[in-house]
């Protein structure tokens, strides 16, 4: 179960969970273009730096710290290529800049990955589903969204229930090779996708009997507003890009190891 | 008038080699509790997927004869035209509900017709009200008990206000206590709000005494439709398999002793009671 621990959204209430989901993400792409502009180690700190007042604010440091420990196998990666790369193209010799560099890329990889787990962390799927469906979205793309969603932790139970089941019959999951492993899951996967093809048409079964697709202008219990707050956020949002983008055209940005070197 | 009413009804699903209801004619009055029952792929179930056109816009397949629902005819009418009068809660509760609140889901038909926001807010609260879960209206479905759960699918239905709601095997997922909480709610909204109630059932033993009327059904055919007294105390019906409440059949095995009872058939412990108190009191 602990895997799908991850896809379960708890109901949290702070001033960040209340933001309005469409703004979050328009900040989470500022936030996006501005490490990609930058591949200095400094203004990516700052950027890296920027996120952790909207965590503590949310109050998910603890979700927050797991998830960048998640990204800490594939930053060891890219930070080890980096240096690779370098050492090999620069004639077998390892300097601070190279180091330096590979540092910064991996920095990069990581604010990318911090913006967005604060974003996942903080937005309620409900209010996911909500803000596709106030872009425009076709209603059916939100409510597959949503949907999908809300039988993660179904599906889940099913999963360990057809387990149970098959291991009560003599199956050895963990036996074996790598391949025979992977082999294993077999008799579990099928059962699973029959039941999951079976729910799903009772499923719309039921939505058929609660009027879908009965008028072309749905109406919807909840509308999102723009608040104060939402209009705070975008007012950081664009501060970020214009800083950013000033920055990158007239403002040369030192290294570090120029900076020491001074 | 009926409300409900079949004339000659048979269908078969595309495939199927026979029809899984054959020749069935049947009424169901306004504001009536009436109760179908029968053995397990009796054809319960696809009568009551016709009543709201699940059958034939759904399933397809070959159906003739007559039907007419709340006025229309479910052949022709779609299965959305009909939501707004036949109210549908289906066996499983995991699988009919699909929001990840629970105030969100019963308000997914209000939407889907194109309500407007405030008169929804206003359907969704008293719907919630009226089952007895406004408290959880917040939480996710899955958070929820099968019997809780049962009772937003109730609620969700209730909130486009039906004329008939139509409830399959809604408690076959549900421990006893819970079953019977379920019934309550039904044979409230019979009573209070006179919507005119179908509910397919097993447990004869628990709904039995709020129904009026009796379909029973075997091999896709009625094999009895009427008063639940009389229909109860056959010895056919319980033949065909049908779950006689206990007290029925007590009341039948002291009468065959010899016990003076009074005529009137038992449908619940507490009638039997009464009965038994009856006869012990000392003349």
């Amino acid at each position: 179960m602990s895997v799908f621990d991850g896809l379960k959204f708890r109901r949290v209430y702070s001033p960040i969970h209340n933001l309005d989901p469409r703004m979050k993400f328009i900040y989470v792409c500022a936030v996006f273009v501005a490490a990609i502009l930058f591949g200095e180690i400094l203004p990516l700190s700052a950027l890296f730096l920027m996120q952790i007042p909207f965590v503590l604010l949310a109050g998910v440091p603890k979700e927050w710290l797991r998830s960048l420990r998640g990204a800490a196998f594939l930053a060891t990666f890219i930070f080890l290529i980096n240096i690779a790369t370098s050492f090999f193209t620069s004639g077998y010799v390892l300097t601070a800049a190279a180091i330096e560099n590979a540092a910064a890329l991996t920095l990069r990889f990581i604010v990318l990955v911090e913006a967005f787990s604060v974003f996942f962390l903080t937005t309620s799927p409900d209010h996911l589903g909500l803000a596709l469906e106030q872009s425009r979205v076709p209603y059916e793309f939100a409510f597959a969204f949503t949907t999908a969603v809300r039988f993660v932790p179904v599906l889940a139970e099913e999963a360990n229930t057809i387990m149970d089941a098959q291991k009560a019959r003599g199956l050895e999951l963990e036996k074996g090779n790598f391949m025979k492993r992977i082999r294993n899951y077999i008799p579990i996967l099928i059962p699973l996708i029959v039941s999951a093809i079976r729910r799903s048409l009772e499923l719309a079964e039921a939505m058929e009997s609660r009027a879908w697709g009965a008028s072309k202008k749905r109406t919807n219990l909840y509308s999102l507003k723009l608040h104060r707050e939402d209009f705070a956020l975008l007012a950081i949002t664009v501060a970020v890009l214009v800083v950013a983008i000033y920055v990158r055209l007239y403002v040369p940005v030192p290294t570090l190891t120029q900076l020491l070197r001074l | 008038m009926a409300i409900i009413e079949t004339k000659n009804l048979t269908y078969t699903y595309p495939g199927a080699a026979k029809p899984s209801i054959n020749d069935v004619s049947m009424k169901v009055e306004k504001g009536e509790f009436v109760l179908i029952t029968g053995p397990s792929g009796c054809g319960k179930t696809t009568l009551c997927r016709c009543f709201n056109g699940l059958i034939p816009h759904f399933y397809q397949g070959e159906i003739k004869g007559e039907i007419t629902v709340a006025g229309m005819n479910p052949t022709k009418h779609h299965t959305h035209e009909m939501a707004k009068s036949v109210g549908m809660v289906f066996q499983n509760p995991e699988n009919q509900l699909f929001a990840l609140s629970i105030e969100k889901d019963v308000a997914f038909g209000l939407e889907n017709l194109g309500v407007p926001r405030e008169e929804i807010r206003r359907r969704v609260d008293w719907a919630l009200m009226q089952t007895g879960i406004y408290d959880l209206r917040e939480r996710s479905p899955h958070e929820v008990s099968g019997g809780q759960q049962q009772r937003v699918a109730i609620a969700a239905v209730l909130a486009m206000k039906p004329e008939i709601i139509v409830l399959d095997e809604p408690t076959s997922f549900l421990d006893p206590l819970s079953a019977e909480k379920i019934f309550e709610v039904i044979h409230e909204l019979n009573r209070k709000l006179g919507i005119t109630v179908v509910l397919v059932e097993h447990r004869l033993d628990l709904t039995a005494k709020y129904a009026d009327h009796i379909i029973i059904m075997d091999e896709g055919k009625v094999c009895f439709d009427g008063n639940p007294r009389e229909i109860l105390s056959t010895e056919e019906t319980r033949l065909i398999g049908v779950g006689i409440p206990k007290a029925t059949l007590l009341y039948q095995l002291l009468r065959k002793e010899g016990i003076k009872l009074s005529d009137v058939t038992p449908l619940s412990s507490e009638e039997l009671a009464t009965l038994l108190l009856e006869a012990l009191k000392p003349q």
